[in-house]
């Protein structure tokens, strides 16, 4: 190891303590770097390669080089392809309207000094800590045609004739996982406004209500400018855990019925795993890798800029 | 936290009014919890025969010993406990390691190795899940509590690195420089100087990365084939899907399995929110 190097000559360079920088980090690196390579990165490089063979999966087949033929077949032949990416791109847009919308409201208001404050925060972010497996599930006895709350309430009310099975029509069963989806998310987003709104400078807030400025102008004159940071971060992270939903679907649906809540990662799953074309399977997963780089590379770019250096 | 704001009025109508909606708010966020926990307590009888929100005519607590025989509740617990006891210590203390390398010694390509580290935490693990599975069959480490281990870990140290990083560049260069003329070596460095002043950072990763490992469900699933080496959430998932029509004991087997993970959130609840926001603003 040459970590060892107690060194008189520091400042010499910017950083000079560590005469040898490269050679000493590499100690240090070396676990981090073997299990994000090996476990990591090499899955998702082996992911692209596999979307141009041929592979049902098992270990006495042999892959089989076929060209563009996967994306052939996925932009041509696969009808679940094209409705998964429809899903997803509906999943990104309602999430950037809604629950971040909900997420800044409720921040905006639990920002305030009030009686209670911490048991409301506490009750909106519980369910973003429990698994989305588990959220799933819960849902699923929420909207059981029978014996659920939303039904037997909606019979309660004299509203019989609006039960519906939520999770067996095709035509709304996206749109019920993603009410699941709000209940659970919206706390997470809710924590990440409050410290955005916790920068905020407070003296300008009261500068601008001595200069006569209503509620409403204070909010888009003072309070979101300065918000700018956090809502870039939120827009980003929502975009990409929408790319990334696939529990919940699969814990409510499974991508039905009829493959009408199918989504891009649940899809690039069970093309793998329970079709056994695995060569399918990678294409998607590479149509998401690039979605998600897509995003990802400016954005890291974007925050990694920031730091001087 | 409070931002010492209104001044006291009489009667505060907006306020009043805001306080009634958000605790509107509340009590439809909080509904599904208090309908789990009743229908966790009642026989099927009463489950088909009275409404949601009424109250069982007799309590069945037995509802929570049926599921922790059918869910295999010990066996499957204790792999999660196994899994998140070794995964989050481990992680934390590898990404720490990263994280010291590329914000303390630093050279010319320390971004470029960072924002690859990152990319990896912001990527969907689905996207890799096909491959995996067959770099763990070569390996021998498929269906194995233990080799679920080694791709938790490398899932989560990205993530830990990025935000450890942040808080290891704002450490001033005269500190180690002072502890590096005393002869500190450059371990010595990290685990006494660095490692200390990042307490806080490494609390609060500590606690979500637990919530994180505890939930993760595409991995287990899909890498854990015997029901003896299933964690918790692919416990859910099989229970929700066989045994989809026991209510009352499914219902006390979600409330038992998400308990940890509740406790946990109850006890450091302050690191949810720091630990949510300090590295995602700053990078």
């Amino acid at each position: 190891m040459r970590s060892h190097v107690p060194s008189n000559q520091h400042r010499r360079r910017s950083h000079g303590i560590h005469r040898h920088p490269v050679l000493s980090s590499i100690p240090y690196l070396f676990p981090a770097a073997v299990l994000y390579g090996v476990f990591l990165l090499f899955p998702m490089i082996q992911s692209v390669w596999l979307s141009f063979q041929k592979w049902n999966g098992f270990r006495t087949s042999a892959p089989e080089f076929v060209g563009f033929a996967n994306y052939v077949r996925l932009f041509t032949a696969d009808p679940v392809f094209w409705r998964a990416t429809r899903n997803s791109v509906i999943w990104v847009v309602l999430s950037l309207a809604v629950p971040m919308v909900l997420s800044f409201v409720l921040a905006l208001g639990l920002n305030r000094q009030m009686a209670g404050r911490n048991l409301f925060r506490s009750v909106i972010y519980i369910p973003a800590v429990f698994a989305s497996i588990t959220v799933a599930a819960m849902w699923k006895w929420i909207y059981n045609p029978q014996y659920g709350i939303v039904n037997e309430t909606l019979r309660a009310i004299g509203r019989g004739a609006w039960a519906e099975q939520w999770l067996g029509n095709p035509k709304i069963a996206l749109y019920s996982i993603f009410v699941a989806s709000i209940w659970q998310g919206v706390g997470f987003n809710m924590v990440l406004f409050l410290a955005g709104l916790q920068q905020v400078p407070h003296e300008l807030v009261e500068a601008a209500k001595i200069d006569g400025a209503n509620a409403w102008q204070r909010l888009t004159a003072v309070t979101l400018p300065a918000l700018r940071p956090t809502l870039v971060v939120v827009i980003i992270l929502t975009i990409i855990s929408s790319l990334k939903v696939f529990d919940l679907v699969l814990g409510m649906t499974g991508g039905g019925p009829a493959q009408a809540s199918q989504v891009l990662a649940l899809w690039s799953y069970q093309q793998s795993f329970s079709n056994h074309v695995f060569g399918m399977g990678g294409a998607v997963a590479t149509v998401l890798l690039i979605l998600s780089l897509a995003l990802v590379v400016p954005y890291l770019t974007w925050s990694l800029r920031g730091e001087e250096d | 936290m409070a931002r010492p704001t209104t001044r006291r009025r009489p009667v505060d109508y907006p306020t009043v009014g805001l306080w009634i909606a958000l605790v509107i708010t509340c009590v439809v966020w909080a509904t599904p919890f208090f309908m789990m926990f009743l229908t966790s307590v009642k026989s099927k009888p009463d489950i088909t025969r009275l409404p949601t929100w009424a109250l069982p005519t007799e309590w069945l607590w037995s509802n929570y010993a049926g599921a922790v025989t059918r869910g295999n509740l010990w066996v499957t617990g204790l792999n999660s406990v196994i899994v998140s006891v070794i995964k989050v210590p481990v992680g934390l203390l590898l990404a720490a390691l990263a994280a010291f390398a590329l914000a303390r010694l630093r050279y010319r390509h320390t971004k470029l190795v960072l924002g690859l580290f990152a990319l990896g935490s912001m990527v969907p693990i689905q996207v890799g899940l096909g491959p995996l599975f067959n770099i763990m069959l070569n390996l021998g480490l498929l269906d194995s509590v233990g080799g679920l281990i080694l791709p938790y870990l490398a899932f989560g140290i990205p993530y830990q690195i990025f935000m450890l990083y942040g808080f290891f560049r704002a450490i001033p260069d005269e500190l180690e420089e002072s502890a590096a003329l005393d002869g500190a070596s450059t371990f010595r460095l990290f685990w006494q100087i660095c490692v200390p002043l990042a307490k806080p950072a490494l609390a609060a990763l500590f606690v979500l990365d637990f919530v994180a490992t505890w939930n993760e469900y595409a991995m287990a699933t899909t890498l854990l084939q015997s029901q003896t080496h299933w964690t918790i959430p692919v416990a859910v998932q099989a229970f929700s899907g066989q045994h989809a029509t026991e209510y009352g004991e499914l219902n006390a087997f979600i409330i038992m399995t998400a308990l940890p993970v509740l406790i946990v959130y109850l006890l450091f609840q302050r690191y949810f929110v720091s630990g949510a926001f300090s590295g995602a603003l700053k990078g």
